[in-house]
């Protein structure tokens, strides 16, 4: 081995964006473009210091956009080999042209994406902005809730994309700021466990198979578009959902560390639950314990795989629950919110159909408090005393001024 | 190192087994074809190609005809150079890790966009590429218009050229910029290569393409490529367009090694003014009228002054 | 090449230019190379001409500047020698025979619908040249 590897401690002070930096040491990516931006940057940087340091024998090539980025990470995809890189926000919009063109020529890359607002006006910090840009680009999306959660997924997105059955590009989110520069312990897989559980890469209509030329990236009018459109969305709907229970369940059995396609905590014989993502799921999880304890049965779901959208998993996670709150930390601009409209899709045949209200919060990187929750849950409980929503579906919490509320 | 293609003359040129196809939608006279063809048949090594958006790449690659026999792949407009750029990143990462499948090979990897995807909005994109040093050849093919979406102005187009966005009209002439100098801006990136080149020429072509692909790093080649469609002239008049602007030197050969070292490479015994290379052209038809004609001078002018240009830089050594 | 469904082919629109393996693609000449139905050179873009090139090799001097010049890879030149036209993938612009060097042209334009044997046989003497 030309490269050195690193000794590891079991348990390491890492913040989600180091976390993640050494998991794509450890999957040996042959080629890594990338660009620095806030708050993922870190990614990057400690890459770049692994390459320096003889960590890593694969390719780092810093281009000069994000959009360069994944143009090069295509390329390099198309080529034949194992590629990753990271970015958010402004970058991440700058790259949405490019990820298309990934998920549509097939090509596994995973995009490591530390979610961050998107500009006017400008912000730095954390909100799902970015992440909700993409939901349609045709990637599969998971979402880490913590820096333990950014390192373990990566290799999971590696392994599910680089899947011949599945060749699809794989988002890992985690939160800007709250996960990916917050230190915590972080349980570790040695290099050659780690590299072992996601395997060499095995290419697959690949450019530098100089006997088996191939043509990427082709034109396909209305003849032929809707057909191969379909055909990812197919692929997306049927195949992908069971490759990430596998590769969970083979994690598991690995590292000990359970993941689920929904994260259910308490639910049970939940009355009430959130639904969120990110950080947010981990403060829910204790909001909802200390409302037990106050006599309302809360749970929370958290949503571990955002595309494809776990319909019938959402669906079966809440049909004992009487009230939901969705919480979208996205401006809707015009519309009630992603989770609210994705989870109201998946209750609306439902026998149960659970009473649910919206929530937006935390743009921009503004705290979602413990007191903002347990209101969220006494709402909530009170909308099951009532039999009915007692507030406007849709309403802003932790905002100044006066009270905003919609629908 | 392969051995460099032995390509003494036209007929020994003629044995190339082609790897670009017929059947391309490309329309009928269009240089983008013979252009390609001479940059691919220069070599006998494999080859990793792109193109960026545009008439080549809309007419080789319509679903399901690709109209290529190497691997060759096209993202977007402006990323065709990094396509390829990423392309040899992988190739470098592997062959450092042993993993080719063919480690003998010695792959060229080449981009091809247009003016629009050079000049305009593929830019930062080839700059970058020039910049970062990649093992990569990136040829634009110089129509000096936006053809593929109905002859809309470039930064390449030409003054006085009449283009869709920048019409002749009752109060003007057409476009009214002067065409970028991207050759220079190029070879000031400090790249080993650059170049113009131009198809009628096909023996210079051949030997800058072989060079370009010789040396170690970015190499930039820009080529003239006459559009019937565009540039309004009958399709079998092609090489005769190609031949009028090299030798009225409207388009000037040269190749500028190391960002600094100019040689042109292709000086006419007889040339020709540029009055009869624009008189040839539909694009410049409107200029012929008195109130005009003023411009037709200028542009000798300014042709002069480049070829002048150019004769002290290859003179000075600098 | 039929329109076929949705799962019936490969993912991400990618072709594949040859039907199984091919070791020297440029040291192979092209009826010696396994196409596959999703090369163009499987196609064919004859209708496209109204006019056609008709070639004489009587007078053909093997210069190849009609194989250079030629955009549709269509002047088919084996062992240094014009051989003939590819006349599925000539889409007739006429190139070939401007370029043509030769007296009289070993290449003549002609309507699409001219019988090539007719032709053949009333082809135009030498020029003298003019003076």
């Amino acid at each position: 081995m030309a490269f050195d590897k690193m000794e590891l401690k079991d348990i390491e002070v890492w913040d989600g964006n180091f976390a993640a930096a050494q998991a794509l040491r450890q999957c040996q990516i042959d080629v890594v473009a990338a660009y620095p931006i806030t708050p993922s940057t870190p990614i990057v940087e400690g890459y770049g210091k692994f390459k320096a340091d003889n960590y890593v024998e694969g390719e780092f090539v810093m281009v000069e956009s994000e959009h360069a980025a994944m143009s090069g990470c295509i390329g390099a995809a198309a080529a034949g080999g194992r590629v990753a890189t990271a970015t958010s926000s402004q970058g991440y919009a700058l790259m949405v042209e490019t990820l298309y063109q990934a998920s549509g020529m097939r090509l596994p890359i995973v995009l490591n994406v530390v979610n961050r607002a998107l500009a006017a006006p400008l912000n730095v910090n954390g909100d799902h902005s970015d992440m909700y840009l993409g939901r349609d680009s045709g990637w599969i999306q998971l979402d880490a809730y913590c820096p333990q959660d950014a390192y373990d997924l990566n290799f999971i997105a590696f392994k599910v994309s680089e899947d011949h059955g599945v060749r699809l590009p794989c988002m890992v989110h985690q939160d800007g700021f709250m996960t990916s520069h917050t230190a915590q312990g972080v349980h570790t897989l040695s290099d050659d466990v780690a590299y072992g559980f996601v395997g060499d890469f095995k290419p697959m209509n690949d450019m530098l198979d100089f006997e088996h030329p191939v043509t990427h990236g082709v034109q396909t009018e209305e003849d032929w578009h809707f057909e191969h459109k379909a055909r990812q969305h197919n692929d997306l709907m049927t195949k992908v959902l069971p490759k990430i229970q596998t590769a969970f369940d083979d994690f598991e059995k690995l590292s000990g560390r359970k993941y689920n396609i929904v994260e259910s905590y308490d639910m049970d014989d939940a009355d009430v639950c959130v639904i969120c993502m990110g950080t947010s799921v981990e403060t829910s999880r204790e909001v909802a314990t200390e409302m037990r304890a106050k006599g309302i049965k809360a749970g929370v779901v958290g949503l571990r795989v955002i595309r494809p959208f776990p319909f019938f998993e959402i669906a079966e996670a809440l049909k004992n629950v009487k009230a939901i709150a969705t919480l979208d930390r996205s401006s809707p601009n015009g519309a009630p919110g992603m989770l609210f409209n994705e989870t109201a899709g998946a209750l609306f045949n439902t026998q149960a159909r659970p009473m649910l209200s919206g929530f937006i919060y935390g743009l921009g990187g503004r705290d979602l408090t413990k007191a903002h929750l347990v209101n969220i849950y006494k709402e909530l409980q009170a909308n099951v005393d009532a039999g009915k929503v007692t507030t406007q579906l849709q309403q802003f919490i932790g905002v100044r001024g006066p009270k905003l509320a919609f629908l | 190192m392969s051995e460099i293609k032995k390509i003494k003359n036209l007929k020994e040129f003629s044995t190339s087994a082609d790897r670009f196809e017929g059947a391309n939608l490309l329309c009928p006279g269009c240089a983008h074809s013979i252009i390609v063809r001479e940059v691919l048949n220069a070599t006998n090594d494999d080859l990793i190609l792109s193109a960026s958006t545009g008439c080549l790449e809309v007419c080789t690659a319509v679903y399901p005809y690709t109209s290529w026999d190497a691997s060759w792949i096209h993202i977007g407009f402006e990323n065709g150079s990094t396509a390829v750029a990423g392309a040899e990143s992988m190739y470098k990462a592997l062959k450092t890790k042993g993993r080719l499948k063919q480690p003998d090979r010695n792959p060229k990897f080449v981009s091809f966009a247009g003016d629009g995807a050079s000049y305009d909005i593929g830019f930062q994109w080839i700059s970058g590429c020039m910049e970062r040093g990649h093992n990569m050849m990136h040829v634009v093919l110089d129509n000096e218009v936006y053809a593929n979406t109905g002859g809309q102005r470039s930064s390449s187009t030409p003054i006085g050229s009449s283009t869709t966005t920048a019409p002749a009209g009752r109060v003007s002439y057409g476009e009214q910029k002067n065409k970028k100098d991207m050759v220079a801006i190029m070879a000031a990136h400090g790249i080993p290569y650059s170049a113009q080149v131009a198809p009628n020429k096909w023996k210079d072509m051949v030997k800058k393409i072989q060079h370009g692909m010789e040396v170690e790093g970015p190499v930039f080649i820009n080529a003239i490529s006459p559009c019937t469609t565009e540039w309004k002239f009958d399709p079998k008049d092609t090489m005769h367009i190609t031949d009028l602007a090299t030798d009225s030197l409207v388009f000037p050969l040269y190749e500028i090694i190391d960002g600094h070292e100019l040689n042109i490479t292709y000086r006419p015994k007889d040339i020709v003014p540029v009055e009869e290379y624009m008189a040839a052209q539909g694009r410049f038809k409107h200029l012929f009228k008195d109130e005009y004609k003023y411009l037709i001078k200028e542009w000798q002018e300014r042709v002069d002054a480049k070829w002048a240009y150019l004769n002290r830089r290859e003179e000075a050594r600098v | 090449m039929a329109k076929t469904g949705w799962d019936e082919f490969e993912i991400g629109a990618m072709l594949r230019t040859f039907d199984g393996k091919i070791d020297d693609i440029a040291g192979t000449i092209q009826e010696n190379r396994a196409y596959s139905q999703n090369s163009s050179f499987s196609a064919s873009v004859s209708d496209w001409r109204i006019e056609k090139p008709i070639f004489s090799k009587d007078f053909c001097i093997d210069c190849q500047f009609c194989w250079i010049y030629c955009p549709d890879i269509s002047i088919i030149s084996r062992d240094k020698k014009m051989i003939g036209i590819d006349m599925d993938h000539c889409k007739g612009c006429g190139i070939c025979v401007e370029v043509c060097p030769t007296n009289p042209k070993s290449l003549l334009m002609f309507p699409e619908q001219a019988d090539e044997e007719a032709e053949l046989a009333k082809w135009p003497a030498k020029q003298a040249k003019e003076k």
